[in-house]
C-alpha cells in the first residue's frame, strides 16, 4: 500500500494538468452543495432567530382551534376569535397584557404607482399592536397610527416602494384605502421579515377593512406577568376560552411559524437547489470517469511495466484509486471551502438587492460540513473505480506492445444490453403514460432511458459522428475531415465525454419542453373556458397582492359597454371532512363568461344552501345531483348543501361553486382573485378595455388584459421559473465542457507525434487548431443531439404522465426556437471547449512532436 | 561524375552553427558546416551518433532554426520566414520521410499520400498521383487504414506522400531504420528510382552504409563539422570511411 500511495502521488505531481479538470468538476459540484447547505442552515437559523426576538414578548396566543387546510396548502386557514374575548382574557390571573391581532392581506402602492412586493412573499396588514412587548415589530422612526388612515409600515418595504413618513399612498385591502405614513417599523431587528411587507393599521381601520365584520381578530397576543411561564399562562387561560378557541405557548407559536416558512420557502428553496447540484455531480461523474479512464488507457505501458516488475493488481489498482482520492481530498475541501465562500457572498450580497438577511455568522451544521465531502469524495473514488480495476487488469506483456489501442465502445453485449434498456424504458414510460397513467412507472422509465442513451453511447456514436460530420468534410476539406475521423477513433471516450454533455442538455430540453407545455396548457385553459373578453387579476406570483375588490365586479357590470361581468374569489372548507377551495362567486354570470363544459342541472338557483361541482370531483366524492353535503367553515360552523349542478371544466372556474350569499357569513376578507368580463355585441374590444380600465383605476388600478395577454401573463411566473432553472443547470453544462476540454486535451497529449507529422507535412497552425476545435464541436454536437432528443422524450413522458395522473389536462408543446438556442449554444459552447487544448496544440513544437516517444 | 557541374542546387546551408543549451552545458551540434545538394540529386549525409547529421537535415528543412548562418531552400532563405510561411514552404516544396509514424494512423492510405495537396486545398493532379501509386505499388492498398500495413508498405507510403506535392527537395530521416533489409531495400530503391526517374531531388540522413550505397553522393559529418565527400559510394567503400571516424586522426 506504501508503494502504490507513493506512485500515485508522483503520478500526481507529473500530471498536475491532466487532473485539473478532475479537480475543477469535484470542486464545481462541491462548492454547489455546500453553498446550497450551508445557505439553508443559515437562512433557518436566522429566521428562528429573527422570530424568536420579534415575539420573545409573547408569551401565549389565543385563536381559533380548527384550521381547515386545502390540498397543496401547508398552513390551513383558521376561525377569527371575537375582539371581545380579550377582556376575559384579561382578567385571568397572571395576564399582564393581552391585544387582538388583526390581520389579513393589504398590498401597498409605491411612489410610481406600482405595487410593493406581490411576487412571492406575503404581502401582510394588521393593527399596530400599541403594546411594544406583544407587538413582534419595533417601531423604529416616527410615531404609532393614532387616527384613521395612519399607518406604520416596515422600513424594508418603505424603501422598496420610494415612501417615507409623512407620504401619503393607497393600500389595497383591497378596496383601496388612503394612508398617510407616520411611523417605520423592524421586525426582529432587521428591516422586515425577509420580503414580507407589513402595513400597521389603527386596530379601528384593521377591523373596518381587514375582516368581515368588525370585531374578529386572527388571534390574540397574551403577555404574562413576571413569574408566570408559557405553559402556565396557557393552562390558566384555557378554561376561560369557548368551545373552539385554544391557547398555545408564545414559544409553540414562533416555532410554527418558522416550521411554515421552513417547509413552504426553506424545504423548496434547498430542494430545488439540491436536485441541480445533483445534476452538477452526476455530469461530474461522467467527466471524471471518462479522465481517469483515458489517464489509465495512456498509462498501460507504465501499469504494465509495474506489473512486470512484480507489482499485485491490487497495488496497481490501489495507485490509480489513491490517485483519485487524493485529487478527491482536495477538489472537495476546496469545494466545501468554496461553497461556504459562495455562502457568504450571498449573505452580503442579499441585503444590497434588498433581500434582508440577518447579521451574524454563518450556520455550518455538521450535515453540511460532511456531506459535501463525503459526495466529493464518493462521486471521484467512484467515478475512478472502473479505470482503476481496468489498470489493474493490465498484462505484463502490454510493456512490451506498441500502445493500447482503446477497443473499448461498439461491442455486441454493449448494444444489446443498450438495446435491451432502451426497449424496458419504452416499455416502462409508454406503460405509464399511455396505458395506466401513473408518475411512477414513467419516472422509473425514464430512469431507464437515461441509462439506456449512456449505455448505447458509444454504440451510437460512430453513425452519429459519421452524419453529423459529413458537412464539415464538405465544408472544411482534409481539416474538418480529420476532425470527423479523430472523433470517431475512440467511440467510448466520444460517447463517455458526449454523455455529460448529454445529460445537461436532456436536462435544459426536459425544462424547456415542459416549461412550454405548461405555457400551451395555460392557453389551452384560457382559451378553452375564458369565455369573456377581458380579464382584470392582480398578476401574482405565490402569496402575496391582495386580490381585487369585490365592489369592482358589479362597478364593471354597470358599463353600458359590458353585458357580464363576474368576479371570481376564493373560500375554504370542509367538504364532508375533507378541505377544499370554493369559488365564490355568481354562477349565473359565470356560465355566460367561462365555458364550463356540460352542465347537468342548474347553475340558475344554486341560493345558500346550493353548490355546482365539476363531474371529475363528483365522481371522486361520490355525490350526484341532489345529493347533500356537509360542509364545515372555517368559523366552525356547519351547514348542509344540496349539488345542484354538475358541470365539465374546472379550469379556471375551480372544482366547486357556491355563491356570495352562502358564502358571506363565513368570509373574512372579501377578495376576489379574477374579474371576468364580456362586452355587449357591437363593442369594440379596445373600447370596452378603456371604460373598464377607468373604473379600475377607482379601485387600486389592476390590470385589465385581453384574453391573450391575460393567457400570457398566466405563464409569466414559468419563464422566470425557466430563467432560473437555465442559470443553475448552466454550472451542470460548465462542467461537461470542462470534460470536453480535458478529454481532448489528453487527445492532443496522446497524438503528439501525429500532430508533429501534420504540421511536418505542412498544416499550419490555424489548421491544426480549427481541426481540434471541430473535433470538440462535434463530440460537443452528440452530445446536445442526444440531449435534445432524450430531453424531449422525457418532457414528452413528463407531460403526457403528470396529463394522466391529475384532473386538469396538459397540453403537449415542443418550442423548436428554443430547442434551437439550446442546441447552438450546445456547439458553441463546444467550440468554446476546444479552443484551450487547440491553443496547446498548435504550440507544439514540431521537432519534438516528432521525437516525442 | 566527378566535377560538381553548375547544376541548380536544391538546398544548402551556408556557415551553419547549431548551438544546444547555453553556458557550460552548450553543445555545437553544427559548428560552421556549409554544404549544398545539387538538384536531380540522391545525397545521403552520414556521420556516427551525435555527428549531427539529423540537425543538419532538420535546419536544412526549415523543421528546426539555425543559431547562425543561413538555410536555403532554392532561392528562399528560410531564416526570413515566420511559422506561417515556414509551414507553407514544407507543404509545397518540401517532402519528408522520417524513421517511423510517417502517417495519420485516421487517413488511408490514399488520404495520406494527398494529405499536403488536401491541406493545400489543391484539386486535381489525379493522374500525377495515380502514377505515384504505381510507382510505390500499392495500387491494391488505397483504401487501407496504415494499420494494416506492414512497415515497408507504410514507408513507401510515406515516400509516395513526400512527393505527392512535387517539392523542390525531399528529406529522409533514417527511412529504412525501423525495417528488415528486403524491406528497406525496396524503399531505398524506390527513392533512388524516383530520383532519376523524376529528376526530385532527395537528402537522405543514414548510419547504414548500404542504404547510403544508393545515394548519387555521401557526405560525412563528424562532431558538427564536414569532413568529407564521396561520389558514386559503395557500401564497402562508406563502411571504410566510416570506420576512419573511430580511429582520432
Amino acid at each position: 500500500m506504501r508503494t502504490a500511495v507513493r506512485l500515485s502521488l508522483s503520478s500526481l505531481r507529473a500530471h498536475r494538468r491532466r487532473f485539473a479538470g478532475t479537480f475543477l468538476a469535484v470542486f464545481l459540484g462541491v462548492a454547489f452543495l455546500a453553498g446550497t447547505l450551508v445557505m439553508g442552515d443559515t437562512l433557518r437559523a436566522s429566521f428562528d432567530s429573527m422570530f424568536g426576538s420579534a415575539t420573545a414578548g409573547t408569551d401565549a396566543v389565543v385563536r381559533g382551534a380548527d384550521a381547515v387546510t386545502t390540498p397543496g396548502e401547508s398552513q390551513g386557514v383558521r376561525a377569527p376569535v371575537p375582539t371581545s374575548l380579550v377582556t376575559a382574557v384579561e382578567a385571568v390571573p397572571g395576564v399582564a397584557a393581552a391585544a387582538p391581532d388583526i390581520q389579513g392581506a393589504g398590498q401597498l402602492v409605491g411612489r410610481d404607482g406600482e405595487p410593493i412586493g406581490g411576487q412571492g412573499p406575503p404581502t401582510l396588514a394588521g393593527n399596530w399592536i400599541t403594546d411594544p412587548k406583544l407587538n413582534p415589530y419595533r417601531l423604529a422612526e416616527g410615531r404609532a397610527p393614532a387616527r384613521s388612515g395612519e399607518v406604520v409600515v416596515n422600513r424594508g418595504a418603505a424603501d422598496k416602494g420610494g415612501l417615507g413618513i409623512g407620504d401619503t399612498t393607497t393600500l389595497r385591502t383591497p378596496d383601496p384605502v388612503r394612508v398617510t405614513i407616520v411611523g417605520l417599523a423592524t421586525f426582529g431587528g432587521e428591516d422586515g421579515m425577509a420580503q414580507v411587507t407589513f402595513t400597521g393599521l389603527t386596530r379601528a381601520d384593521a377591523e373596518k377593512y381587514l375582516t368581515a365584520r368588525p370585531g374578529l381578530a386572527a388571534s390574540i397576543v397574551v403577555r404574562a406577568e413576571p413569574g408566570v411561564s408559557g405553559s402556565q399562562l396557557v393552562d390558566r387561560l384555557t378554561p376561560v376560552l369557548p368551545h373552539g378557541v385554544e391557547a398555545i405557548t408564545g414559544r409553540q407559536a414562533a416555532q410554527e411559524n418558522t416550521d411554515m416558512i421552513a417547509s413552504q420557502f426553506l424545504t423548496i428553496f434547498t430542494t430545488f437547489l439540491l436536485v441541480f447540484s445533483g445534476v452538477a455531480l452526476l455530469v461530474a461523474t461522467f467527466s471524471i470517469h471518462n479522465t481517469f479512464a483515458i489517464v489509465v488507457a495512456q498509462r498501460t505501458r507504465d501499469n504494465a511495466l509495474l506489473r512486470a516488475l512484480g507489482a499485485s493488481r491490487r497495488q496497481v489498482t490501489a495507485a490509480t484509486l489513491v490517485e483519485a482520492g487524493a485529487v478527491a481530498v482536495i477538489a472537495s475541501a476546496a469545494g466545501l471551502a468554496g461553497g461556504i465562500g459562495i455562502a457568504a457572498g450571498l449573505q452580503a450580497l442579499f441585503p444590497a438587492i434588498g433581500f434582508p438577511f440577518p447579521e451574524g455568522d454563518l450556520v455550518i451544521g455538521i450535515l453540511s460540513l460532511t456531506l459535501p465531502l463525503a459526495v466529493g469524495v464518493l462521486v471521484c473514488v467512484g467515478s475512478a473505480l472502473l479505470p482503476a480495476v481496468r489498470a489493474g487488469r493490465t498484462a505484463p506483456l502490454a510493456a512490451l506492445r506498441e500502445t493500447a489501442v482503446d477497443t473499448s465502445g461498439a461491442s455486441r453485449p454493449r448494444a444489446v444490453t443498450g438495446a435491451g434498456l432502451l426497449a424496458l424504458a419504452l416499455a416502462m414510460t409508454l406503460t405509464g403514460v399511455l396505458v395506466s397513467p401513473s408518475v411512477w412507472p414513467a419516472g422509473v422509465g425514464a430512469v431507464l432511458a437515461l441509462a439506456a442513451f449512456v449505455v448505447l453511447g458509444p454504440v451510437a456514436s460512430g453513425t452519429a459522428v459519421r452524419v453529423l460530420g459529413a458537412p464539415l468534410e464538405r465544408l472544411r476539406g482534409v481539416t474538418g475531415g480529420l476532425a470527423r475521423r479523430n472523433a470517431l477513433r475512440s467511440p467510448g471516450r466520444t460517447a463517455a465525454t458526449a454523455s455529460a454533455l448529454m445529460i445537461g442538455v436532456a436536462v435544459v430540453a426536459l425544462f424547456t419542453v415542459f416549461g412550454a407545455s405548461l405555457k400551451a396548457t395555460m392557453d389551452q385553459t384560457v382559451s378553452r373556458s375564458f369565455a369573456g373578453d377581458v380579464a382584470v387579476s392582480t398578476p401574482s406570483f405565490g402569496a402575496g397582492g391582495s386580490g381585487l375588490s369585490p365592489k369592482l365586479a358589479p362597478a364593471i357590470a354597470a358599463l353600458p359597454e359590458v353585458d357580464t361581468a363576474v368576479g371570481l374569489g376564493r373560500g375554504v372548507a370542509e367538504v364532508d371532512g375533507a378541505g377544499r377551495a370554493l369559488t365564490v362567486t355568481d354562477p349565473v354570470a359565470l356560465e355566460r363568461t367561462f365555458d364550463l363544459g356540460e352542465v347537468r342541472g342548474s347553475l340558475r338557483d344554486l341560493g345558500t344552501d346550493g353548490l355546482a361541482l365539476t363531474g371529475q370531483e363528483a365522481d371522486r366524492r361520490g355525490l350526484h345531483l341532489g345529493d347533500t353535503a356537509r360542509l364545515t367553515f372555517t368559523d366552525g360552523e356547519r351547514r348542509t348543501f344540496t349539488v345542484r349542478a354538475v358541470y365539465g371544466r374546472s379550469e379556471l372556474a375551480g372544482d366547486y361553486v357556491v355563491t356570495r350569499a352562502a358564502w358571506a357569513p363565513h368570509r373574512t376578507q372579501d377578495a376576489d382573485t379574477l374579474v371576468a368580463v364580456s362586452f355587449k355585441d357591437g363593442v369594440a374590444t379596445s373600447a370596452g378595455e378603456a371604460a373598464v380600465e377607468k373604473v379600475a383605476e377607482r379601485y387600486g388600478n389592476p390590470e385589465v388584459q385581453t384574453r391573450d395577454e391575460y393567457a400570457a401573463s398566466s405563464a409569466g411566473g414559468i419563464d422566470m421559473m425557466l430563467t432560473l432553472v437555465y442559470a443553475l443547470l448552466a454550472l451542470a453544462v460548465l462542467i461537461a465542457l470542462l470534460g470536453i476540454a480535458n478529454t481532448l486535451t489528453l487527445a492532443v497529449h496522446e497524438r503528439t507525434r501525429e500532430l508533429g507529422l501534420l504540421r511536418a507535412v505542412g498544416q499550419t497552425r490555424s489548421q491544426l487548431r480549427a481541426m481540434v476545435r471541430w473535433e470538440s464541436v462535434l463530440v460537443a454536437a452528440f452530445g446536445t443531439a442526444g440531449g435534445l432528443v432524450l430531453g424531449a422524450f422525457l418532457g414528452w413522458v413528463l407531460v403526457r404522465a403528470s396529463d394522466g395522473a391529475s384532473d386538469s389536462s396538459f397540453a403537449f408543446a415542443v418550442p423548436p426556437a428554443q430547442l434551437a438556442v439550446v442546441a447552438l449554444v450546445g456547439l458553441a459552447a463546444g467550440a468554446l471547449a476546444g479552443l484551450r487544448p487547440a491553443r496547446r496544440a498548435a504550440r507544439l513544437d514540431v521537432l519534438r512532436a516528432i521525437a516525442t516517444e | 561524375m566527378t566535377t560538381a557541374t553548375a547544376t541548380r542546387t536544391a538546398a544548402r546551408v551556408v556557415d551553419a552553427v547549431k548551438v544546444y543549451g547555453v553556458g557550460d552545458t552548450a553543445v555545437r551540434a553544427l559548428d560552421g558546416v556549409s554544404v549544398a545538394f545539387p538538384a536531380g540529386r540522391f545525397t545521403a549525409i552520414m556521420g556516427p551518433s551525435g555527428s549531427g547529421k539529423s540537425t543538419l537535415m532538420h535546419c536544412a528543412a526549415g523543421l528546426d532554426t539555425l543559431t547562425s548562418g543561413t538555410a536555403h531552400i532554392g532561392d528562399t532563405e528560410l531564416g526570413t520566414l515566420d511559422d506561417r510561411r515556414l509551414t507553407l514552404l514544407r507543404r509545397d516544396r518540401v517532402g519528408f520521410v522520417f524513421q517511423a509514424f510517417n502517417l495519420v494512423p485516421t487517413l488511408t492510405v490514399e488520404e495520406n499520400i494527398r494529405l499536403p495537396l488536401d491541406l493545400a486545398g489543391e484539386r486535381g493532379e489525379r493522374e500525377r498521383i495515380d502514377a505515384l501509386i504505381d510507382v510505390v505499388g500499392l495500387r491494391d492498398r488505397l483504401r487501407h487504414r496504415p494499420s494494416e500495413l506492414s512497415g515497408g508498405q507504410q514507408q513507401r507510403v510515406a515516400v509516395a506522400r513526400a512527393f505527392a506535392g512535387r517539392p523542390d527537395v525531399v528529406f529522409a530521416d533514417e527511412p529504412t531504420g525501423n525495417l528488415d533489409s528486403r524491406s528497406g531495400g525496396e524503399v531505398l530503391g524506390l527513392l533512388a528510382r524516383t530520383v532519376r526517374e523524376t529528376g526530385r531531388t532527395v537528402v537522405m540522413v543514414t548510419h547504414d552504409p548500404v542504404a547510403a550505397a544508393h545515394a548519387d553522393e555521401v557526405v560525412f559529418l563528424a562532431d558538427g563539422r564536414l569532413v568529407d565527400r564521396m561520389e558514386s559510394p559503395t557500401a564497402d567503400r562508406v563502411l571504410d570511411r566510416m570506420k576512419a571516424f573511430e580511429v582520432p586522426s
